[in-house]
């Protein structure tokens, strides 16, 4: 028998209880889809939503969504989905979405890439 | 008697004169009567008749004479008569008097002293001796009769005041017996003690009657505690073994649920609310058996995370629609034990009410507490399920033997409620159906309010204050704006563990944005009073409509200060540490208290890292751009999460929890626009 653990660290939430009991994500989120916030929360949001309008103020990928909330991306996707379709958020792909987000251009990447190699 | 006979004397002392003077007349006319004949007669018969009349006359005479005579002696014996006749009614006259006397005094006295206890022969000497010695026999077998009687009567006296002794004392003890010794006896034996020794400390009664009854009881009571206690105590046992199963169980769900993709979520999510269910299920009997709940928690919980911990666990919590806004969290201590009161009360609720309706819980926060209503829209309870219910709730009655059948949630619901000093209460609800007030004091929430966890708390808040940001309000505790002191820029960069050993005179030194943060909503602080408490709820509407600002660096740094310094105050448990890094710091760079190292060596510490931030300039111009290598850390820490599953997420958790210093967030923290690199 496995030994009793003295306090639990964990959460009380079940997964169940943040989707509602749904399992089924939406299938328009996959692990690099840009998230971007369009409104602030609003109060007496669930506080996941809450959370991920938070985080996506500037645009975030799923999947950091779902490290940032300590998530599993199935329930992350289907809180997205709930979300888009309230027109909370906005998703694209992050391609599309690299200027939006200002990343560094892949010009410069190179530029680094070379640096490094001279080394 | 003389005087009836003094008249009786007269009549015979004139009749013998009279009858004297009668026979004398009579004597004188027949001598008169003879000489006239002697005179009348004839000459020649002169001596003839003479003789005739001579005897005749003498014939006469003597007749008289013998008459007088004989009546004089007729005489004399009637007066001898009377005065013997006057002798004997004077003797018994005497005689009545005497009786008389007897009866009316000297055998009442005599009787009178013979009660008084005086013996026979002593009361004869003192009274008079009657003179008759009939009479004084009547007397002598009176007082013998008596005196008899009286020491009978003495005698049965006696031993009627004994015996009337004997059944006071057997009442007394009785009384004693039933007031005091069995309601004791019965008390040791609740306790747990053995028969033998109850018996032995118990005063039992000496009669046999009550004694050996009581013995044999107290065994029989004994016995049948005794058993009770066991099978409770193996029941309990028991089920501890399930429950940690059970938690065991959610544990490897969540694990899996992280750890498999979606073809087996759903199936995944039916398995972890079969348990949960199970979990409740266990823990409402071992409460009822005198065990401990299943879990326990270290930290505050959120409301939100209550409420849906106890939806969780009951089979139709997709019918609970939970309305909560508030960001007051319970204390860890009670947050188990809160739960289970509501997942009981929702239960319910959902129990009684049809199926398609929807038990709604709404909280509210009230200066003496937090406020929840559980309201189903089934039947409304009758009057006495109601006062039932009510009476089940208060937790008044403990013992099992008052349980119904299955019905045992709100025995548990009664248990909670007055370990917690929770007041439960029923209602009516405006929905039609029933209502179910709870009132959680004030001592069962956490000491502090939660601080709203924005993006930037990183780590230690996925856990403990995920829907702290529902608002969106910039909140941080009145000990966290001291801090302030420091730079803005320097701080950002090293929330270290020591941030929150500013001393209090530094508020003045606090940023604009700071102040006016914490001005705008002042949160129950470490002192935790209630004038904090009301501001907080005065300030809060005013509050709400304040815009988060992630883009500014000063509340975030703040905030980030005041949850280091949360996370700080947290107590350290064992079992937490085994993720917390042993170096000093995080592979970023970012300090770690370890644990044992006192406050003054972090704060040396962060004196270093400080200036170090200082030389390596100005970082404000990082604020905007998003870094490229921490949003690539983030990905690889997501990534990974969600490869490796919930080990990694709570192991996180409890990191953030355990190691004061590593309130900031590690490598990369996406979405953390604002946040310098780590310092090198």
């Amino acid at each position: 028998m496995t030994p009793r653990k003295p306090v639990d660290t964990g959460d009380p939430d079940r997964l169940y209880t943040v989707t509602g009991g749904r399992s089924r994500a939406d299938e328009s989120f996959d692990l690099v889809t840009l998230i971007v916030s369009e409104s602030a929360p609003t109060p007496g949001m669930q506080s996941e939503h809450a959370r991920i309008l938070e985080l996506c103020e500037h645009p975030v990928a799923l999947v950091e969504i779902a490290a940032e909330l300590g998530l599993p991306v199935t329930v992350v996707r289907i809180l997205l989905g709930d979300l888009l379709d309230t027109g909370h958020i906005t998703a694209r792909h992050p391609r599309a979405a690299a200027s939006v987000a200002s990343l560094p251009d892949s010009a410069l990447l190179q530029e680094v890439l070379h640096g490094l190699r001279n080394l | 008697m003389p005087v009836p006979a003094s008249p009786s004397q007269h009549p015979p002392a004139g009749a013998p004169r009279t009858s004297f003077a009668a026979r004398a007349a009579v004597l004188v006319v027949t001598a008169a009567a003879g000489g006239a004949a002697l005179a009348l007669a004839p000459s020649g018969a002169t001596p003839w008749t003479l003789a005739v009349v001579l005897a005749g006359w003498a014939c006469v005479a003597v007749t008289v004479l013998v008459d007088h005579r004989l009546v004089r002696k007729a005489r004399a014996t009637a007066v001898e008569r009377e005065s013997e006749v006057g002798r004997l009614r004077a003797e018994a006259a005497r005689r009545s008097a005497e009786i008389s006397h007897l009866a009316g005094a000297t055998l009442p006295a005599v009787a009178e002293r013979l009660r008084e206890g005086t013996s026979a022969a002593d009361v004869l000497s003192a009274v008079p001796p009657p003179s008759d010695p009939q009479l004084s026999r009547i007397t002598h077998t009176f007082a013998a009769t008596v005196e008899e009687d009286v020491r009978r009567v003495m005698t049965i006296e006696d031993e009627y005041r004994a015996i009337r002794e004997e059944l006071d004392e057997a009442a007394t003890e009785h009384d004693r017996f039933v007031r005091e010794t069995m309601p004791a006896a019965i008390g040791r034996l609740r306790e747990g003690r053995s028969a033998d020794t109850v018996l032995a400390e118990t005063d039992l009664p000496h009669h046999p009657a009550l004694r050996v009854p009581a013995e044999s009881f107290i065994r029989e009571l004994a016995l049948s505690e005794r058993r009770a206690a066991a099978a409770q105590a193996a029941s309990a046992k028991a089920l501890s073994r399930v429950q940690a199963k059970a938690v065991q169980m959610l544990a490897d769900l969540r694990d899996m649920q992280e750890r498999h993709g979606e073809e087996v979520f759903g199936d995944l999510l039916k398995l972890d609310h079969s348990t949960s269910q199970l979990g409740l299920m266990t823990d409402r009997l071992a409460l009822l058996m005198g065990g401990r709940s299943s879990r326990a928690w270290n930290k505050p919980i959120k409301m939100e995370s209550i409420l849906r911990g106890a939806a969780g666990r009951i089979a139709a919590y997709q019918r609970v629609r939970l309305h909560c806004s508030t960001r007051t969290a319970v204390a860890g201590f009670a947050a188990e034990g809160v739960m289970h009161l509501l997942a009981e009360l929702m239960d319910n609720a959902a129990n009684f009410s049809p199926p398609i309706d929807e038990v709604h819980v709404y909280v509210e926060d009230r200066s003496a507490g937090i406020v929840v209503t559980i309201e189903d829209s089934g039947l409304k309870m009758a009057d006495a399920a109601m006062r039932r219910a009510e009476e089940a709730v208060t937790g008044r009655v403990t013992d099992l033997a008052s349980l119904q059948g299955t019905r045992l949630g709100l025995a548990v619901v009664g248990r909670l409620a007055s370990k917690y000093g929770v007041s439960v209460n029923y209602r009516p609800s405006s929905r039609g159906g029933t209502g179910v007030v709870v009132l959680l004091p004030l001592h069962l929430l956490a000491q502090h309010r939660e601080p709203a966890p924005h993006e930037t708390a990183g780590r230690g808040e996925s856990l403990a204050g995920r829907g702290g940001a529902a608002r969106g309000v910039p909140v941080q505790s009145p000990s966290a704006s001291r801090t302030s002191s420091l730079p803005a820029r320097d701080a950002d960069a090293l929330p270290s563990a020591g941030s929150a050993v500013g001393s209090r005179g530094d508020v003045d030194a606090l940023p604009v944005r700071g102040a006016r943060d914490a001005g705008a909503l002042p949160v129950r602080g470490s002192n935790g009073s209630g004038g904090d408490r009301d501001n907080a709820a005065e300030a809060r509407p005013a509050a709400a409509h304040l815009p988060a600002t992630p883009e500014s660096p000063a509340p975030r740094t703040e905030r980030q200060a005041a949850i280091t310094e949360r996370l700080a105050e947290l107590p350290t448990v064992p079992g937490q540490g085994r993720h917390r890094q042993p170096d000093s710091t995080t592979p970023n760079g970012l300090p770690v208290r370890a644990p044992g190292r006192t406050m003054a060596e972090a704060e040396r510490e962060r004196e270093q890292r400080q200036s170090a931030a200082a030389r390596s300039g100005d970082t404000s111009g990082r604020r905007g751009a998003r870094d490229a290598g921490s949003r690539f850390g983030a990905f690889h820490r997501g990534a990974r999460q969600s490869g490796n599953g919930g080990t990694g997420a709570s192991g996180i958790g409890a990191s953030g929890i355990g190691a004061p210093g590593n309130g900031a967030p590690g490598d990369g923290t996406p979405g953390a626009d604002s946040l310098p690199p780590a310092a090198p």
